[in-house]
């Protein structure tokens, strides 16, 4: 097993044959081409249809259900409700707080109430139609701050203990250093302390395909869950322990995943439902989300209101952060108790702070569940103190990318709050963004209308923790080579179309020297992989690369050493590469790779490897909730974003976004830009046009979602979307597969306060409010114009020269 | 999906026919607002009589001072046609802006006038155009064939065959598009024409298109976009939805009719 204390994997470039350069995706034909089976695209001979009963209201005692009606109607195998699987469970094991099924009580519009199994999916809709439920409304908390008020209840959930507010997930204090000190020091000498409000509008995933599951209980009572998940490991424990079955009864496959972005990172309610009605009907069944369920469903990004105190000195070097957090958190916990940390833990790089504070409190609400998306609990705070630094600047006058220079924190170091950073290209980010946008040429210096705006941000390579407590890898592989020099790597990790299958197969090339098409990636089946704990938290390349380095290169070990042999030299002297094996220094002496793999073969026996990675657990603060944060590595990024905004009508047009991202080393520079273009573009969006509404009881309907498809809810087509650059920083982890660190979610955040700070640039108005939709900006310039009657447009500065 | 019946008739007259013996019949022609609407449960018409098999419907003639357009048409045919272009190129850039391509190339004029969507594009070019409806058995002039949100002064077995639009010397079109939808969150068409100077405004008002008689007075009396763009319109009908709330739209009114004479 790799653990980074016992030494990098990183390695200099020259010595690279396949990683780093662009490459296409192992699986992108088939893809491309229609040819990929997802979950939806699997038939199983006898399967049956199931359906889920959804809750018209948005808090209810269930008093009674009457199933039998539909149970009758023609067609219907199966029906199932809260009572069949009474077992609660959560992805957080100390937040468990959903049934598969409500057990007594409905929690938001769309909570699960029954599910049927049908021949057909009409015959399964008519069947819900028939079954009566009795509801007993409760009122609804549709606000996070209404909810926190009611301490006395009624509440959401039960409080976990006697006293407690039962609307309250989580409530995290941290504090380092003294705060009021250096607020106080900022004001005394020259400074400047900025203090602003600002709401994130919570928004939803919106994969292409939606949710799916296949259960299939077989005679010899084996239960077989084919999903589109991006946590096959953690269903396959939930599924066990719900539907109380030895885990080793439980197989858990996924299909290729057609988008996922947090969206599918822990159990959903038709994964309990397709098994347990499998286990009645002994036939498979089938669920499908429709699209309104994938709204419903969300466990997207929490709506954040959130309250920032920062003090600088008259120098632009930061003195102290403040932040207060209420977290709006729907109607379960879901990743909660984590998201409620991440609110302020992820905050503390790529800046230098001397003081920081934060109190975070996520609140229960009547609507879906939130939890994690791309950039998991940090995105928003990170739009909130990105633009307060460009308050900061503009108030001492200095310019915002030399401001974020001189509070950068540098490598090698540790955070204010004790988070261990090894690399770190933040100001090669700044550097490369600041050239290729032309900065210097036009921050301050367009005329009226557009503007520039930077901002900076970090993120995880995955969490030193699992999410449930234990001492095995994170991540594992599994390799057997065959004697016609093909290579099998069975795979624990979930490819949700990020790349992890391709870098699996350039990481064993790379370390094998076999062609990459000899390099089969098998995945996502619990009965044949080991276990990787799930594709979150950007933990995949950095954890599962460094495993399959492992495991390669036991194998390279035993093929060097037999071939070595072979032609009296020292074992690193057999170079693996290009299909071949060849002496160092003497290029005429080689070998194909099959004949070197066959003779170790005859030498070792059968030729194959188990490979795994463990994150360091010693390189955390020793303060309660210290460990939630600490990662093996983090990323950097610095976006500057080009904005044109229309004053008549309020609207944006985000020209373009320069995108610097230090992903440690792109493996595939290719998959890297990808990312860092989907991460930029998703961020786009939320800046500028999501947007979660929900009507109010005065509308008539408490917590009904108002645009529960794509007809509706604004997320932008290509023809929406910026010119989008990319540029690579390679700062060459230590401890990282050959350095690389996370390249998925980081490049998101910079997006949104790069977007607001350009706004403010264009025009002169703050954008504290999520999204910057063209009415709230329209209204925000009203309110300028009658704050200051001499608008900026009269002072229109000089043209770009 | 409800069930329902379906026919293909080869001939108008057949599919008037057929919408008088069905039980709540509805036409279908490039099915773009009435499928999704059907999808949802929205809308469950007993029969669907489509004309996709009718020919004779799908044409651009010039007459003269009159572009004719066939009911068929979509609106891809019309943001393409040549004669549409020379003649009136503010038709031909309103249906060049609706909606997506899929729509486009599927969605018909006949069925965008007949479903009369409160944010629909064409409303607003008919009634400033002082366009014509060709049905089955009569002309209806614009002004007296939308008259309301999804609701015309079509009879229930009535099928559009053509629509009439009078060259004009002068017209603009401008639209503010909803981001997801595309649909109008206000489209403004001004024009100056045989029916005299009008200003026809789409997506803002909840009882669908209608006219701005204070911008047209403004206009007649200086074709100018500095005419319009100190006109107001009230917010009080104006649609609220998450796109904009009335006060916005009614300001956008405003804007997209300064545009709109822009463009003219």
């Amino acid at each position: 097993m790799i653990r980074p204390a016992a030494g990098g994997a990183a390695q200099a470039p020259e010595a690279l044959s396949v990683v780093g350069r662009r490459m296409r995706k192992v699986d992108g034909l088939a893809k491309a081409t229609g040819r990929a089976r997802y979950t939806d695209d699997i038939a199983l001979p006898g399967m049956l249809h199931g359906k889920i009963l959804r809750s018209p209201h948005p808090h209810a005692r269930i008093l009674a259900i009457d199933t039998s009606r539909a149970a009758a109607l023609e067609g219907v195998h199966a029906v199932v409700t809260g009572r069949d699987m009474p077992t609660t469970y959560g992805i957080i094991p100390w937040t468990p707080d959903e049934h598969p099924l409500c057990v007594d009580r409905v929690r938001y519009v769309g909570d699960g109430v029954a599910a049927v199994a049908a021949v057909d999916e009409d015959t399964a809709n008519a069947a819900l139609e028939l079954v009566e439920v009795a509801y007993e409304e409760l009122p609804a908390y549709l606000d996070p701050h209404d909810a926190i008020a009611a301490a006395d209840g009624p509440f959401i959930h039960e409080p976990r203990k006697p006293g407690r507010n039962g609307n309250v997930t989580k409530v995290v204090k941290l504090a380092f250093g003294d705060v009021e000190a250096g607020i106080a020091a900022a004001r005394e000498e020259g400074g400047v302390v900025v203090e602003g409000d600002y709401f994130f509008e919570g928004t939803t995933h919106t994969p292409i395909e939606p949710h799916c599951a296949i259960g299939l209980a077989d005679a010899s009572g084996k239960l077989t869950v084919w999903s589109a998940t991006q946590v096959p490991h953690y269903l396959h424990r939930e599924l066990a322990r719900v539907l109380e079955l030895d885990p080793a009864m439980v197989r858990v496959v996924q299909p290729p995943v057609g988008g996922a972005f947090g969206g599918k990172s822990e159990p959903f309610d038709l994964e309990f439902c397709v098994a347990k009605l499998s286990m009645i009907t002994g036939r498979p069944v089938k669920i499908l989300y429709t699209r309104e369920e994938v709204f419903y469903s969300h466990r997207g990004r929490h709506p954040f209101h959130m309250r920032y105190r920062t003090g600088a000195r008259a120098d632009g070097v930061l003195a102290a952060v403040d932040a207060e957090i209420v977290m709006d958190g729907g109607a379960y916990a879901s990743f909660g108790l984590v998201t409620t940390y991440y609110s302020g833990q992820l905050l503390t790089a790529p800046y230098q702070m001397p003081a920081y504070r934060f109190h975070s409190t996520r609140a229960y609400t009547n609507k879906p569940a939130c939890g994690p998306k791309r950039g998991h609990g940090s995105v928003q705070p990170r739009f909130a103190f990105e633009v307060q630094l460009d308050r900061i600047a503009e108030a001492l006058e200095i310019d915002p990318i030399e401001l974020r220079r001189r509070n950068a924190l540098g490598e090698g170091t540790r955070t204010v709050n004790d988070l261990r950073v090894t690399s770190n290209g933040f100001l090669e980010c700044l550097a490369m963004v600041e050239d290729a946008s032309a900065w210097r040429r036009k921050f301050r210096r367009l005329p009226y209308g557009r503007g520039v705006g930077v901002a900076g941000s970090t993120y995880i390579s995955g969490t030193n923790y699992p999410v449930y407590p234990n001492d095995m890898p994170q991540s594992a592989v599994q390799l057997q080579v065959d004697r016609s020099g093909r290579v099998a790597v069975f795979s624990g990790a979930s490819e949700i179309g990020q790349g992890v299958d391709s870098m699996v197969a350039y990481v064993v090339a790379e370390e094998l020297g076999v062609p990459l098409d000899h390099v089969r990636v098998f995945a996502g089946d619990t009965d044949f992989t080991p276990v990787d704990l799930g594709a979150y938290s950007s933990r995949v390349t950095f954890m599962l690369g460094n495993a399959c380095i492992d495991a390669a290169r036991r194998v390279k070990r035993q093929v060097q050493k037999v071939v070595a042999e072979a032609w009296d030299a020292k074992p690193q002297e057999v170079l693996l590469a290009g299909g071949l094996a060849v002496r160092a220094g003497d290029t005429g002496t080689q070998m194909p790779i099959r004949e070197a793999f066959n003779l170790a073969e005859a030498a070792f026996g059968a030729l194959g490897a188990t490979g795994s990675y463990d994150t360091p657990k010693d390189v955390h603060g020793s303060y309660r909730g210290a460990t939630i944060g600490a990662s093996p590595a983090y990323s950097f990024t610095a976006h500057v974003a080009e904005v044109e905004v229309d004053p008549e009508t309020g609207f944006v047009d985000v020209v373009q976004i320069w995108i610097a991202h230090d992903c440690g080393r792109a493996l595939n520079p290719v998959l890297v830009e990808g990312q860092m273009e989907g991460s930029a573009y998703m961020g786009f969006a939320e800046a500028i046009m999501e947007e979660q509404i929900f009507k109010t009881a005065d509308q008539g309907r408490a917590g009904l979602h108002n645009a529960p498809s794509l007809l509706d809810y604004r997320i932008p087509t290509s023809l929406d979307t910026p010119a989008l650059r990319s540029l690579i920083v390679e700062s060459i982890d230590p401890e990282g597969p050959y350095g690389a660190k996370e390249a998925g979610e980081g490049p998101l955040h910079p997006s949104i306060p790069a977007i607001a700070n350009a706004i403010y640039d264009a025009v002169g108005v703050r954008m504290n409010a999520l999204p910057f939709s063209p009415p709230r900006v329209w209204r925000a310039l009203q309110a300028e114009a009658a704050r200051t009657p001499a608008a900026r447009s009269a002072a229109t500065p000089a043209a770009v020269s | 999906m409800e069930d329902f019946q379906y026919h293909a008739p080869g001939s108008v007259d057949a599919a008037v026919s057929l919408l008088r013996d069905a039980e709540d019949g509805k036409v279908v022609a490039g099915g773009m607002s009435l499928l999704p609407l059907m999808k949802l449960g929205l809308a469950a018409p007993g029969g669907l009589v489509s004309l996709g098999k009718v020919s004779g419907l799908d044409g651009i003639a010039d007459r003269g001072s009159e572009i004719e357009v066939g009911a068929l048409c979509t609106h891809a045919q019309v943001a393409a046609a040549e004669i549409v272009r020379e003649r009136i190129p503010a038709l031909a850039a309103m249906a060049e802006g609706i909606g997506d391509a899929q729509v486009r190339n599927r969605g018909t004029i006949g069925g965008s006038v007949a479903h009369n969507d409160p944010a629909a594009d064409y409303p607003a070019a008919c009634l400033a155009l002082g366009a014509t409806i060709a049905t089955d058995r009569r002309e209806i002039a614009a002004d007296d064939f939308f008259l309301g949100m999804f609701f015309t002064a079509l009879e229930e077995d009535e099928v559009i065959t053509a629509v009439r639009f009078p060259v004009p010397t002068r017209a603009g079109w401008a639209k503010f598009p909803n981001p997801a939808s595309k649909y109008a969150v206000a489209g403004v068409m001004a024009a100056d024409g045989p029916a005299g100077v009008r200003v026809a405004v789409t997506g803002a008002s909840g009882d669908g298109v209608f006219r701005v008689a204070e911008m047209e007075a403004a206009l007649a009396s200086s074709f100018e976009p500095a005419s319009v763009a100190g006109v107001s319109v009230s917010a009080e009908a104006m649609l609220s939805d998450d796109a904009a709330g009335p006060e916005y739209r009614a300001h956008l009114v405003t804007v997209m009719a300064k545009r709109a004479v822009e463009e003219a």
